[in-house]
């Protein structure tokens, strides 16, 4: 049989459209058929885990019971009367939610380049989904464990591989109920729109800037041994076609989710356009960013204020920064370059918050019109970039890697 | 607005697209449309690109204007200034090669190749570089076949095909390669043409409609995808030539540069090529070779694919057999009589079948500076076969004679390794 890689090619968005047109038709006239819609996600599933994927088909059946069952235990430890909400037992629950996943990363690196076996394609990104229900669970914030919900709110099957990454009260309730016809004709209209902005965003932009352009400049780059202008332009091609790419992909996610009457958050939103790095991370994989702002960051900050670890609130404030984005490098996986990538953004992200104080203090000496905003833009595009083309690898590659040839 | 009228709103721009896109890659109009610039044609015929490999409209342009196809593999890659490409330009020839294939490309790949060009090879000439590698006891690695395949040259192919044993052999080939079946209706297809039937209507009026928009995007957007350029490299290599031609001067300047760029190491391999992929392994390479054996091979079935497709295109072919390395082919322990037993044995297949244009460089492993590494011709060795190419492709060559003999399909030849002397000729 078959597999495919979730929108990778005409073919699949052929299934898609037959398979939701059902979904479609019943929502539009206020029903939302579940057990449809459970049929048609293991088809996806199978789809895109069966085949010669099978193993992986497993190792996510033996994952999704793992999480199941801890979810379901912790759960019912916070649920019970008797029992306090005791801080190592939430430690033990979000590390041995997260143990899977760091398996997963770490193979690699003892086993040269050997993907580990309980790997599946999309692993962290139900994981996000795991940590963030237990930490909601600890909070109280979600009082209830429903096996059944919970399984479809992870094998959500539209953003399964890469995300967005949803949260499960807002996808609940989502789910739970069956939009008004006005309001679900207006989400066909933006799912739709969403999908063929995401046909050019992928299959054109990313196509010309990763397929067709990408490989000449790297071309160029290696022939010419050492530092050249390639390496420039290599950063910019790797940059549009990590956004296109990545965009158009989330932009499938949500358009598929709109349809099936899901608002799964949106992924990107115009982050070239930002006017500061952390004006960026507000529009660049939101939910990614979102999630660590919200679960580590926040949670560090916490941490250490209620500790009194840092006397002033900005070298806390610094600190996590940095922490929170080199956990957002070791998660990419354990190599120099997505490592090094996570500390240039938390040392942007510092430098950025000192300018901005700076700034404040001595506005009436600072400038700030059109022309100061376009060149914030330009440098923050031209920062961003180049933390790509550190996460590409490519100057690994350049510099390190043994030669092909 | 009602609930049908939305629905019109949104989903009707969605189906004028697509019978906006039906209208135009169905289109019969688009074939008018075949002017390249010759720069395209230029930087295509040394681009070594599977693009260009897989394509059609810029091979054909550039076959009409002067262009003569080089089918070959790995070697082609091998630019330095005695490549046939730097010397054709150099010297200003009346024919520039246009270079077909690269590393994995073998017989039946060039087969399919050849779908793409069969107009332009009618009574025109063509020069393939038959490397020995080819013919391992597997044959073509399904992955590199996968690499250079393309659907618009099969479905060439299948509109073309009469049912003959060749087009019988093709589409029993292609059915053993992943390519041929990943698409179930062209399968379909390929199997009741090796099973010797005609494809039914149905699969026909598909591979009439695949084929149309295969075409149509190839002649569309071909000419845009201006592959990388080899040009500079070959430009490089101009420089370093003497403005006149004299064997015996330029035959000492390909000794000496080929001297300068192989002085790492005893088996005069260039040191480029020496250090990245020899060096670290070089001890455990001793010996490797001996039980290796190009005697037994499906290429061996896949060669009279192309030996046949030349004859029924009457196209003038000239073969290179290259050499190996003789330094190196005895530290590895190639067998030199199984070698010798090769050479006869591809002889055989030619020259029974009435091939009889073949520059035999299998002698020459030993001449200093032949080879630019293990198997791969440099300096001295292109500049040894352009003594061949030259006057085949500027002289006249009478019209060919060949007798195309189904015998060379069968298992028995491919596993004929000449014990009993069967390929005296």
């Amino acid at each position: 049989m078959r597999w495919y890689i979730p929108y990778g090619n005409p073919t699949y968005f052929i299934w898609l459209a037959l398979a939701i047109i059902p979904l479609m038709i019943g929502l539009l006239y206020g029903h939302r058929f579940r057990g449809y819609q459970t049929i048609i996600s293991l088809f996806f599933l199978i789809l895109t885990f069966g085949g010669h994927n099978w193993k992986t088909g497993i190792s996510l059946i033996g994952y999704l019971v793992y999480q199941l069952v801890l979810v379901w235990l912790y759960s019912t430890y916070r649920q019970r009367k008797e029992t306090t909400n005791k801080g190592w037992v939430f430690v033990m629950a979000v590390i041995l939610a997260i143990v899977p996943l760091v398996i997963v990363k770490v193979t690699p690196l003892f086993d040269a380049g050997r993907q580990s076996i309980i790997g599946f394609m999309g692993i962290s990104y139900i994981t996000f989904k795991v940590v963030q229900t237990i930490m909601e669970t600890r909070d109280g914030m979600i009082k209830e464990f429903h096996p059944v919900l919970f399984g479809q709110f992870l094998l959500f099957f539209p953003t399964i591989s890469s995300g967005p990454i949803d949260r499960y009260r807002r996808f609940e309730a989502d789910y739970a109920k069956v939009p008004a016809q006005s309001d679900y004709l207006d989400m066909i209209q933006k799912g739709v729109r969403y999908i063929f902005q995401g046909f050019v965003y992928k299959f054109v932009l990313a196509y010309y800037f990763g397929t067709i352009l990408m490989p000449q400049i790297q071309m160029r780059a290696m022939m010419a041994h050492g530092f050249s202008w390639n390496i420039i332009a290599y950063m910019y091609a790797y940059s549009m076609d990590l956004f296109f790419d990545f965009a158009g992909y989330s932009l499938f996610a949500v358009g598929i989710s709109y349809l099936m009457g899901i608002k799964t958050p949106m992924n990107f939103n115009q982050p070239f356009k930002s006017k500061n790095i952390k004006d960026f991370w507000n529009r660049w994989h939101m939910t990614l960013s979102f999630w660590f702002r919200d679960y580590i960051f926040m949670r560090l900050v916490f941490f250490c204020m209620k500790h009194h670890i840092f006397k002033s609130r900005t070298t806390t404030a610094n600190v996590c920064y940095v922490i929170n984005m080199l956990i957002m490098g070791f998660w990419h996986g354990e190599t120099w370059y997505y490592i090094t990538y996570g500390l240039y953004h938390g040392f942007a992200m510092v430098i950025n918050d000192t300018w901005l104080r700076f700034k404040k203090k001595h506005q009436k000496h600072i400038p700030h019109n059109k022309f100061t905003e376009l060149f914030a833009i330009f440098l923050t595009f031209n920062v961003v970039c180049f933390s790509f083309l550190i996460f590409s690898g490519f100057l690994n590659t350049l510099f390190f890697a043994p030669k092909p040839f | 607005m009602s609930v049908k009228k939305r629905l019109f709103m949104i989903f009707g721009p969605i189906f004028a697209a697509a019978l906006l896109m039906l209208a135009l890659f169905l289109s019969p109009l688009w074939s008018g449309f075949s002017h390249v610039n010759p720069k395209v044609d230029q930087n295509a015929a040394s681009s070594l690109s599977p693009q260009v490999l897989k394509g059609q409209l810029i091979k054909s342009n550039a076959l009409e204007n002067g262009y003569v196809p080089f089918f070959g593999s790995s070697e082609w890659s091998r630019f330095d200034p005695f490549h046939p490409s730097v010397l054709a330009s150099k010297y200003h020839r009346s024919y520039r090669p246009f270079l077909l294939g690269a590393r994995g490309s073998q017989s039946l790949t060039h087969f399919f190749v050849m779908q793409s060009i069969n107009p332009e090879l009618k009574n025109k000439k063509a020069i393939v570089f038959v490397s020995p590698q080819w013919f391992t006891p597997k044959g073509e690695d399904p992955n590199a076949f996968s690499f250079y395949y393309s659907t618009l040259q099969t479905t060439n192919w299948i509109k073309q095909q009469n049912g003959s044993k060749m087009d019988r052999y093709a589409a029993y080939r292609l059915l053993q390669m992943p390519s041929g079946n990943s698409d179930k209706i062209l399968a379909g297809a390929l199997a009741r043409i090796a099973a010797g039937l005609k494809p039914t209507s149905l699969q026909m009026l598909y591979v009439n409609l695949r084929n149309r928009i295969l075409l149509n995007e190839d002649q569309i957007f071909s000419r845009y995808r201006i592959p990388f350029n080899n040009e500079e490299t070959i430009a490089k290599n101009r420089k370093l030539l003497p403005a006149t031609y004299n064997y015996p001067k330029l035959d000492k300047l390909a000794g000496q540069i080929g001297a300068e760029k192989t002085n790492s190491n005893d088996f005069q391999i260039s040191n480029r090529f020496w250090n990245h992929r020899l060096k670290p392994h070089v001890k455990e390479l001793k010996g490797f070779q001996s039980e290796m054996s190009f005697l037994r091979s499906p290429e061996y079935g896949d060669f009279q694919l192309l030996l046949n497709q030349f004859a029924n295109d009457h196209t003038k072919v000239l073969f290179i057999i290259p050499p190996i390395n003789a330094k190196w082919q005895k530290y590895t322990g190639l067998s030199a009589q199984m070698m010798a037993r090769f050479d006869k044995k591809i002889h055989f297949q030619l020259q029974s079948q009435g091939f009889n244009h073949i520059d035999d460089l299998s002698h020459d492993g030993n001449v200093p500076y032949f080879m630019t590494d293990t198997i791969h011709p440099g300096w001295r060795g292109w500049l040894k076969m352009d003594q061949a190419i030259r006057p085949f492709l500027t002289q006249k060559v009478k019209a060919p004679h060949y007798k195309v003999d189904n015998y060379f399909y069968s298992k028995q030849w491919q596993n004929d390794n000449g014990s009993d002397g069967s390929f005296e000729y």
